[in-house]
């Protein structure tokens, strides 16, 4: 559906002629394909998002504001997103305005002292990290990896990743922001709203964020956020961290106060005590199950490839037949890799001797093959930098995530079996990459301090192969029915069904209320509905944003 | 090969962003971090590899047509490959260089070629030279040289000075810097000197395809007529070229550059620098000798699946992900120059910032060129360097030009001259 | 409403009270004992009609639907008395006063997943020991009353003295059972895992979440809300580990402002575990009462850093040691010094006094009998310049600077400080808070638990999180039943 040429021209004399285009390539260079990447609903072959009526590109929050006005004078949807990565970021419905914030992308301050940075939208967690590590600073990345905003995954997503541990996860770390509220006001928010500068994200008196930011984040349905603060942690390493090897075996020979450890233990309940204890001791700069996202039977093979710039993925048979390769892996079922990072010689000394301490009170261990000096480092970076999440999709070109197990160590521990080995039978059908079942990876301690896990398990399957992508889908079905049946509710495969369907729009409202009302609190999707209304009155966001309207 | 072939891989693509940035590891701030161009000027997703793939897929599926947009998209493309090392830190069944080459190919030979490109073609067919230049006079940047001439006299290596040092004056003193430097150390080449034809390199970039396989096909078949051996040159284009397009179109030769000749010069004590260069230099690896300088490996094999649905290649194909292009010889060479100091840019190697002379981007949009220069020149100028260095005419035109234009002292040399001038 | 019946005048709200929590739970014109509340404040106040005691939350909620029906004010109250603060001082005509002591069991506590499942009537001085027995403790506030309701400590957001456990702000505060002033029940988090089946907690089903559920974030609607928005009926709490060695260490300057880039640094590495600041007035009145405490203020330096290390299960003695050292070395590449004692004050004697409630009478109501304080939050490099204008202020009134305590404490690990100034009743304090306070504000002092006339003045210079507010009560809360005239309602 296009734009009317008024409001074409309205919306050109906002951004500029440059900075607008209702070009249909164009416009097709911003859709979604719905057989790809965490989209968690799907997946659908040759299915992509609506197209948008435009993209514009503003450059300034008063552009913001100005589309934003003319939206809903207009009542015309529109959507925000910065890097366009995972169909939550892109138009459920067709007439969509299309936002891509990447020209906002200038990083505004960096308060050394009070440890936070001012950001715009298009900020990279590398390009924040690169900079925040000059000054002796580090920033949380999410889990989709450092080539993703920092702003969008703080404000508007879940924004979980392997440095919750210690960093916290984006959730906590927002502080103040400058949010372009769904109807064009600004508003300026926490410490902010009262001219006290951007250090404080809550209240005054009950907190506003609770609205805007919420738990899951509003996924581009409450407005624009032009700003942010975000909370940094230490980083007690170089100002710039030091790169060898050829791409695409990088490394960071970091000082002796950053140890990276794949941990592995002799049971669930082991792993899980480990977990516990670690986040007991107080230890642990980022702790993440990260490389079983390539699956049980073939991370260790991958990893053997990764850090040798000679190999690809053709060498993957072979490796697999190394005696080697087939030992390490033996070694390595249940893992996670743990960074230290010392803050002093001293700390980082205790630390290792509280890390050797639990594991021999859990009867872990640490794997000596991924201690070698060239794949210790090249996890360190890995780990550190998080700049190679593309490698969820390494396989086939495409990958997704099912069950979760969202909730305490031991809960997930408990299933994590039963989980994996559901998927092993489904692997063997062939439209899956076969990697040993459990292909789950996740936080070890979802948020500040430890407590919870998530176990993803990574499905990778090829977009292009109609077959493949099909049997991927009849698999989350299946892992959704599995999941209902052993009482852990629906999974990660469908967490995003509710707000778009098979042909990549809203879906419709009567499966929408179905599932939130099977949900334990309905209630929360009726409030969700409230204040949309209170604050979206013209509703111009989509289903991303959860309502429930089942008003007699 | 067609964009037909690159289906697969459109429904492949990541949707990650990565081919927008130089790989993650390797930033080190806020201000040096991207590495295409073309999306770092235009913003719109389009301009970046993960658009392309997505433009040629609405070409494809007829979901659209090839718009003014769509040519200015697809032109302003430098086929540098920075996207294409980006992607492959990560992906193993991607080709994003190829890809966006391919989209050139398809919308020229659709008949949506641009007007200044077609200009260059001209120029080519008229007067043998892709910069407009009237025709002869080829050879005479040699002169005074004495070089052997290639035709008539047995030589087993040949010097390609390519169409910059023989057209451009600025430019000569590099070809005849590389000439005197190889007559010093002994080697015996000769020259094609009027004979010698264009690479063809700058318009396959362009997207002439038909048009670059008789110029290559020519050259190939004046170089054995000659009985060449060994192709030195000092254009990275043309050596990207000789070295990555011609052994598929049957060529034997070797191909090196002129530094890779002068490392080795060096290393077999054939020559030594004596005279100081006092100069903080910092080198700019062009695309053409760096990441896509890298060896040809021949290939002729098929996709396969492993463990359901790992997509590898039968037999295993070439990566081409710039690991092994040439990024040492030149900076060994530069390190042995007494005087010489070289600091490093954050941008180096195989995720080098291009110097916006490709793909002709100089032709089509030369603003959008002279950016794409300018920015490099502010990197050089962040590491204290007094004088930016590269190994390619077209690298030093654009970084002269864009200099200029600025009104920035920042000095452009080519590795060749200081060494020369440290003999 | 006095309908007549059988010759007796009969109280019908009494009535409707009595049928939802008992005869006996119910006390007619209760006088609300509150310290630390400007004369203002108390002229806005409005006598309640009743004071009820629910027992459960199904009282509650009931209480909740009655309120809604009679458009009667609700003021939910904790903690036992004097409370500090207006904030329990009903400002509309016949409110009714929820007084949740009744709720007072101490559902859970579980070492392995380090949390406390506890209903808004535990009290400090009954949290802490039980935790204890089970190697755990909590992130506490300075010294509490040992009346004051741990809930309500953690819901309105007082400062805790370890800013390395603090991740957000509202942390240690986890799951809620909220019954909100439209009277729905609603368990935010992760409060839906209630853990009323012993097999959640074998199987790890367990209220660990604070956020959610879903896309709003509920409890920070209730978060510093002074009982506005809904009525928390239990909590889950993280605690941490019971350290089984601590050592308590002194950095004294003369100035505050000299300790700024130290704790700057002591923070960035999360050093420590109790970490704050006091002036010589704010420790005299911790340690010392009557006389005595003038003679003490003069002997202790008069500003020194508070930092505590602890060491946990594993190599707890190697674990202080480390800290201690790395918190020496900080000092002295500062130009201070670090002391295991200070004069009149030693660091085992502080140790253990932080670690318990506060004695009675508390020790901000010592000197005098009632104090006012001021506090907001901002950062540590203003905190200095807040301190000056404050005694400026103090100046002119004039108030004795000597009697000016201060306690300054990092928050969420230190990206910012909430900063606080006792201030003994010796004098009419009504002024020198009101014209402080606004000073404080122009400086930059974040007033973001905005108590009595500071609601006024925040909500003023903040019209936008004023608006947000009013749209969120009005869906939470639209009669308006829970303590109407807070806040910005």
């Amino acid at each position: 559906m296009s734009l009317s040429k008024e409001i074409y021209r309205a919306l050109e004399g906002i951004v500029g002629t440059d900075n607008i285009s209702d070009d249909p390539a164009l416009l097709d260079s911003y859709r979604y394909s719905l057989a790809h990447t965490a989209i968690h609903l799907g997946p659908y072959y040759d299915t992509y998002t609506p197209r948008g009526a435009a993209v514009l590109l503003p450059g300034s929050t008063q552009e913001v504001q100005g589309i934003v006005r003319l939206c809903n004078e207009h009542k015309i949807r529109y959507k925000a997103s910065s890097t366009f990565w995972s169909a939550q970021g892109y138009p459920s419905e067709d007439g969509t305005i299309q936002l891509d914030m990447r020209r906002m992308d200038r990083i505004l301050q960096i308060d050394e002292n009070n440890m936070y940075a001012v950001i715009e939208p298009g900020v990279i967690g590398a390009t924040l990290q690169a900079e925040a590590m000059k000054v002796g600073l580090n920033t949380h990345i999410p889990g989709s990896g450092c080539s993703c905003s920092t702003l969008a995954s703080a404000t508007s997503y879940f924004g979980s990743g392997p440095s919750n541990l210690y960093g916290g996860w984006h959730y906590e770390n927002l502080l103040a922001v400058e949010w372009v509220m769904p109807t064009g006001e600004l508003m300026n928010t926490g410490s902010l709203g009262s001219g006290c500068g951007w250090f404080c994200g809550e209240g005054p008196g009950p907190s506003p964020k609770g609205v805007f930011r919420g738990f899951l984040g509003a996924k581009g349905c409450l407005g624009v956020f032009t700003k942010c603060a975000i909370k940094l942690f230490a980083w007690p390493g170089p100002a710039t961290l030091p790169v060898e090897g050829t791409v695409p075996a990088y490394r960071s020979p970091l000082p002796e106060n950053f140890r990276a450890y794949t941990l592995a233990f002799p049971s669930w309940k082991a792993w899980a005590d480990g977990a516990h204890a670690i986040w007991d001791a107080g230890i642990g700069y980022l702790a993440h199950r990260q490389f079983n996202m390539f699956g049980r039977d073939l991370k260790y093979a991958m990893v053997r490839i990764l850090t040798d710039p000679t190999r690809t993925l053709g060498d993957l048979e072979e490796l697999l037949e190394d005696p080697e390769v087939k030992r390490v892996t033996g070694q390595c079922e249940r893992d996670f890799q743990i960074v230290l990072a010392g803050m002093s010689r001293r700390d980082i000394q205790w630390q290792e001797r509280a890390l050797e301490q639990i594991l021999a009170a859990t009867g872990g261990w640490k794997v000596e093959a991924m201690n070698r000096k060239q794949v210790h480092d090249w996890s360190l970076l890995y780990l550190i930098r998080l700049g190679h999440k593309n490698l969820n999709l390494v396989f086939g070109g495409s990958y997704d995530g099912c069950f979760g197990l969202l909730g305490s160590a031991d809960y997930g521990t408990s299933h994590a079996e039963e989980a994996a080995e559901f998927k092993e039978q489904w692997e063997q059908r062939g439209a899956l990459v076969q990697a040993g079942g459990d292909c789950m990876m996740g936080p070890v301690g979802g948020q500040g301090g430890g407590g919870t896990c998530l176990w993803e398990n990574f499905t990778c399957f090829d977009p292009y192969d109609r077959a493949s992508t099909e049997g991927t889908l009849e698999f989350f079905d299946a892992c959704t029915r599995f999941g209902l049946s052993k009482g852990w509710g629906v999974g990660m495969e469908k967490w995003n069904a509710v707000a778009r369907g098979p042909d990549g729009r809203t879906t419709p409202k009567q499966e929408r209320d179905r599932i939130h009302l099977a949900a334990p609190q309905p209630s929360v999707f009726r409030y969700q509905r409230k204040i949309r209304e209170a604050f979206n009155p013209n509703d111009l966001g989509d289903a991303y944003y959860e309502t429930l309207d089942d008003a007699p | 090969m067609a964009l037909e072939d690159f289906a697969a891989e459109m429904e492949r693509c990541s949707q990650c962003s990565y081919c927008k940035w130089i790989p993650f590891d390797q930033v080190k701030s806020w201000r040096f971090a991207k590495n295409c161009p073309s999306i770092a000027y235009h913003n719109f997703n389009s301009y970046s590899a993960r658009g392309r793939y997505a433009v040629g897929r609405s070409l494809l599926r007829k979901s659209s047509g090839i718009s003014s947009k769509v040519q200015h998209i697809a032109f302003s493309c430098l086929a540098c490959g920075a996207c294409d090392v980006a992607c492959k830190v990560c992906r193993y069944n991607l080709e994003p260089l190829e890809m966006v080459r391919e989209l050139k190919f398809h919308l020229v030979k659709e008949g949506h070629g641009l007007e200044a490109h077609r200009a260059v073609l001209d120029s080519l067919e008229r007067n043998g030279n892709s910069l407009g230049q009237a025709g002869g006079g080829r050879g005479k940047w040699a002169a005074g040289l004495s070089i052997p001439d290639a035709r008539s006299q047995p030589c087993e290596v040949l010097f390609h000075a390519g169409c910059g040092a023989s057209y451009d004056p600025s430019l000569q003193g590099s070809a005849r810097a590389a000439a005197r430097l190889l007559q010093k150390a002994g080697v015996a080449f000769g020259i094609l000197g009027e004979q010698e034809g264009c690479c063809g390199g700058r318009i396959y970039s362009m997207g002439y395809r038909e048009q670059f396989l008789r110029l290559a096909r020519r050259n190939i078949e004046a170089w054995e007529k000659a009985g060449i051996k060994t192709v030195v040159t000092s254009c990275a284009d043309g050596y990207h070229a000789f070295k990555r397009l011609y052994p598929g179109l049957g060529s034997r030769v070797e191909v090196l550059h002129t530094v890779e000749m002068v490392q080795r010069l060096l290393q077999e004590g054939r020559i030594s620098f004596r005279h100081e260069v006092p100069l903080t230099v910092t080198y700019h690896d062009p695309c053409h000798l760096g990441r896509q300088g890298e060896p040809y490996v021949p290939w002729d094999g098929v996709e396969k699946k492993i463990r359901g649905q790992i997509v590898v290649y039968e037999p295993k194909r070439p990566r081409y992900n710039g690991a092994w292009g040439v990024y040492d010889p030149p900076r060994d060479i530069l390190r042995a120059i007494p005087g010489v100091k070289l600091v490093e840019m954050e941008r180096i190697r195989e995720y080098s910032w291009c110097c916006g002379a490709g793909g002709g981007m100089r032709e089509a949009y030369p603003r959008f060129s002279l950016w794409t220069a300018g920015e490099r020149l502010q990197e050089a100028r962040a590491t204290g360097a007094t004088a930016l260095v590269s190994a390619c005419p077209w690298c030093e035109r654009n970084f002269r030009d864009a200099a200029q234009a600025a009104g920035d002292s920042l000095r452009v040399y080519d590795v060749i001259e200081l060494a020369h001038e440290a003999l | 409403m006095f309908p007549v019946q059988g010759g007796c005048l009969v109280d019908e709200t009494r009535t409707a009270l009595a049928q939802i929590v008992g005869d006996s739970a119910v006390l007619a014109d209760p006088q609300p004992v509150t310290r630390c509340c400007l004369a203002s404040d108390r002229r806005r106040t409005k006598a309640p009609s009743y004071l009820v005691m629910p027992k459960d939350a199904a009282e509650v909620q009931q209480l909740v639907g009655w309120a809604n029906r009679t458009r009667t004010p609700l003021v939910p109250v904790s903690s036992g008395e004097p409370h500090f603060r207006a904030d329990t001082l009903p400002q509309a005509p016949a409110a009714v006063v929820v007084n949740l002591s009744r709720l007072d069991r101490i559902r859970r506590i579980n070492r392995r997943n380090r949390l406390a499942l506890i209903e808004p009537g535990v009290s400090w001085a009954r949290l802490l020991p039980e935790l204890a027995r089970e190697g755990l403790r909590v992130a506490m506030p300075l010294m509490p009353r040992a009346n004051k309701s741990v809930l309500t400590s953690l819901l309105e957001r007082e400062p805790v003295m370890s800013p390395r456990y603090q991740w957000n702000l509202l942390e240690p505060l986890r799951s809620l059972e909220i019954i909100w002033g439209n009277g729905e029940r609603l368990w935010s988090g992760g409060g839906v895992f209630r853990g009323e089946k012993e097999e959640d907690w074998e199987k790890g089903l367990v209220p660990v979440v604070g956020p959610g559920p879903g896309q709003l974030d509920f409890y920070k609607f209730v978060s510093a809300a002074q009982g506005s928005m809904g009525i928390v009926t239990w909590a889950s709490v993280k605690c941490e580990v019971l350290p089984r060695k601590r050592k308590l260490l002194f950095v004294p300057v003369s100035q505050a402002g000299r300790l700024v880039d130290f704790l700057y640094r002591v923070l960035r590495f999360r050093l420590g575990d109790e970490l704050f600041l006091l002036n010589a007035a704010a420790l005299a009145l911790i340690l010392a009462d009557g006389g005595e405490r003038s003679e003490l203020r003069n002997r202790l330096p008069p500003w020194a850093a508070v930092v505590s290390v602890t060491g946990g299960e594993i190599l707890p003695a190697e674990r202080v040691e480390a800290q201690e050292q790395d918190i020496r070395d900080i000092a002295r590449e500062n130009g201070l010094e670090v002391v295991a004692d200070l004069p009149g004050c030693p660091g085992e004697q502080l140790q253990e006094i932080i670690l318990q409630c506060a004695p009675e009478p508390h020790w901000k109501l010592k000197s005098c009998g009632d104090s006012q304080q001021i506090f907001f939050l901002t950062t540590l490099d203003k905190a200095p310049g807040m301190v000056s204008a404050m005694y400026a202020a103090a100046g002119e009134l004039p108030y004795p600077a000597e009697e000016l305590a201060v306690y300054i404490q990092p928050v969420q690990q230190g990206v910012g400080c909430h900063c606080e100034f006792i201030l003994p009743a010796v004098a009419d304090l009504e002024q020198l808070v009101q014209e402080s306070s606004r000073r404080l504000l122009a400086q930059g002092a974040y007033f973001s638990r905005p108590y009595g006339c500071w609601a006024d003045m925040v909500y003023k210079a903040d019209a936008g999180a004023a608006d947000v507010l009013r749209k969120v009560k009005r869906i939470f809360d639209p009669n308006n039943v829970l303590n109407p005239g807070k806040l910005c309602f």
